[in-house]
């Protein structure tokens, strides 16, 4: 059996009576690309924290390369954390940014020299050595910052949050590059966001965190595909929630009269039926579908290349996506129908 | 015609009797603080052996008398190394002082904290009174320190430590404490990281505070008249010992002098604050 990067075993804080870690297992396998996916709140960045040797932890243990660590401070673990905000040193060059941990690490100065050089041209800012942070863009300082934690050679990188500071296309763009150099270096990290669309395109696998606990830990396509709960699943990617009475005459749940129509057997009662807007379907294309709902458009929104159709069903309220031209006004009444396949069912 | 669309300017709505107002007092406090120094360094330049108007002759006379006096340059030489070692001493323990209680948590934080403050809000007289009776009788290796020029430092942080503190507190809160942590994760122990990443990030804060410290030394009077004698007063007491026999203009020499150098002290503070603010946003 090879030895995980990092395994954490039943990792606890509490700050008096809150909870912050409850119980978090979770091992990083050499190379692997993990995410800590959460609501603010959830418990992510106490991990992250954790790890890092920020904090202290109440129970469980802590092993890099299989040696324990959750004793030692910060600044004798083998980790490496890019910051949210960068976190660089303002008065010291972008080289003495990078070379900053190779020097504490006592790397003698002619690799620490090709080190930095190397990093740098890794993150594409070869030429900006002798600048100073304030002279950097926030892209740049973050590219920095990432240059600065993979010149150590950390046994495990740690991300806090590092592009949620940036706006959207920079964000785009810099979520690539880390793609990308996770696929050439192949270093182990863990990555804290709560921007899901960040954790599907990086992540080797993905852990979905709630109140100080991990809700399931698995690939991105499972856990869209095949989320354990209904937290996973409504926190992964859109979705309508229709919460319905089921029975002979299905209602809204507060007793309004709904056409709703479902393939299959379900048990009568309350239910909460959960479909991706995307694959909704309108009209004409309703029809052959076996799980259909009748509904007024009350508005129609104009995406760009596509539109979305906000709908009523007595007290039920959902929106579809549909692509091309706007087919239905607000007023008229459509059928709407999907798959059983794109339907999950909680109770 | 331009009815209605003058733009309302903060100029235009201030009442004309706010402008009057602010000119009048911009001006008293000009004059308030200038004149006393201007007439100083004026009388500073005068031959006659009386500080009096009208100067009938001018003349740098009383300087060359002051710098061949060896009481005058030697009051000098105490006050300036009485005040690098305020300085020195209150820096080094307000700075650490206020790191530690901008950092960690220990016993008696507020205790501790009043502690450190209070002499601020002592009289001079009082704390040079005190200093001089608690420790006026003590010997270190058979010598008084009753007298001393290290007594005087230590009575002088008093003053300036606590200043030191109040301003390092602010300065040390204003630092993101993700650079210090991102210092420690790159593998800089406490020490380290302090030295090479934290002072630097407060260089503006710290040298204000020396330069700071240095001057309210330069200025004290009071706990220097207390804990002085004849071979270690500083040029404030001795200028006020010769008042009381003869007001010649060697005084107003020694006044330009006190007040030049402090005018240095706050020109360096505010060069280095452009200096650093050319820094952060070039």
């Amino acid at each position: 059996m090879t030895i995980a990067a990092l395994d954490l075993q039943n990792v606890r804080r509490t700050y008096g009576r809150v909870v912050a870690v409850d119980n978090v297992s979770l091992t990083v396998a050499k190379g692997e690309f993990v995410t800590l996916l959460g609501p603010s709140g959830s418990g992510k960045t106490s991990t992250l924290r954790l790890v890092g040797g920020f904090d202290q932890l109440n129970g469980g243990s802590i092993r890099i390369n299989g040696e324990r660590i959750d004793h030692l401070p910060a600044y004798q673990r083998d980790t490496a954390t890019i910051f949210q905000s960068g976190a660089l040193f303002p008065h010291k060059t972008v080289a003495e940014n990078v070379a900053f941990g190779l020097r504490m690490r006592k790397v003698d100065a002619s690799e620490t020299a090709d080190r930095v050089k190397q990093y740098l041209g890794i993150v594409r800012l070869s030429g900006f050595a002798d600048r100073f942070p304030a002279q950097l863009s926030g892209g740049q300082k973050q590219r920095v910052a990432l240059a600065r934690s993979l010149a150590v050679r950390p046994a495990i990188l740690l991300f806090d949050e590092p592009l949620s500071a940036l706006d959207l296309s920079l964000r785009l763009q810099l979520r690539a590059e880390i793609k990308n150099l996770h696929d050439q270096l192949q270093f182990s990290a863990i990555y804290v966001t709560h921007d899901q669309g960040e954790a599907m395109a990086m992540s080797s696998r993905v852990a979905v965190m709630r109140n100080g606990a991990i809700e399931q830990i698995d690939t991105p396509e499972n856990i869209f595909h095949q989320p354990i709960n209904e937290f996973v699943y409504t926190f992964i990617g859109e979705s309508c929630c229709l919460a319905v009475r089921l029975g002979p005459q299905p209602t809204d749940g507060a007793g309004g009269r709904i056409d709703l129509s479902l393939q299959g057997d379900h048990a009568p009662g309350d239910a909460r039926l959960y479909i991706r807007p995307s694959r909704l379907r309108f009209g004409p294309d309703a029809a052959d579908l076996p799980n259909r709902l009748k509904a007024r458009v009350e508005f129609v929104e104009f995406l760009g290349d596509m539109n979305r159709y906000h709908l009523r069903a007595a007290g039920l309220e959902l929106f579809a996506d549909h692509a091309g031209a706007a087919v239905h006004r607000a007023g008229d009444v459509v059928d709407v129908g999907w798959q059983s396949q794109d339907m999950r069912v909680f109770r | 015609m331009s009815d209605g669309s003058t733009p309302l300017t903060r100029r235009s709505v201030e009442p004309v009797v706010f402008r009057v107002l602010t000119l009048a007092f911009t001006i008293f406090i000009v004059a308030y603080v200038l004149i006393p120094i201007v007439v100083t360094l004026v009388m500073s330049f005068n031959e006659a052996a009386q500080i009096r108007f009208p100067i009938k002759v001018w003349s740098l006379g009383w300087y060359g008398d002051f710098i061949a006096s060896p009481q005058w340059t030697d009051a000098l030489k105490n006050s300036f190394i009485i005040a690098v070692g305020t300085a020195v001493i209150s820096t080094t323990a307000g700075i650490l002082a206020a790191w530690a209680f901008e950092r960690y948590d220990f016993a008696f934080k507020n205790v501790l904290y009043i502690l450190i403050m209070m002499p601020l809000f002592m009289p001079g007289v009082v704390l040079g009174l005190g200093v001089a009776i608690a420790f006026g009788g003590l010997e270190i290796g058979g010598v008084s320190i009753y007298g001393s020029r290290g007594l005087v430092m230590v009575a002088h942080s008093l003053w300036a430590m606590p200043l030191v503190f109040m301003l390092m507190e602010a300065t040390f809160r204003t630092i993101d404490n993700r650079v210090v942590e991102a210092a420690n994760d790159l593998g800089a122990p406490p020490v380290r990281t302090f030295f090479e990443v934290v002072i630097p990030m407060v260089s503006t804060g710290v040298i204000s505070s020396v330069l700071f410290a240095f001057v309210i030394s330069l200025n004290e009077f009071v706990m220097a008249l207390f804990l002085t004698d004849r071979d270690t007063q500083t040029l404030p007491v001795l200028m006020w010992l010769s008042l009381r026999s003869a007001g010649t203009p060697r005084l107003a020499v020694a006044s330009v002098i006190l007040a030049l150098t402090v005018f240095a002290c706050l020109s360096l503070i505010m060069l280095w604050y452009i200096r650093q603010l050319r820094k952060v946003s070039r």
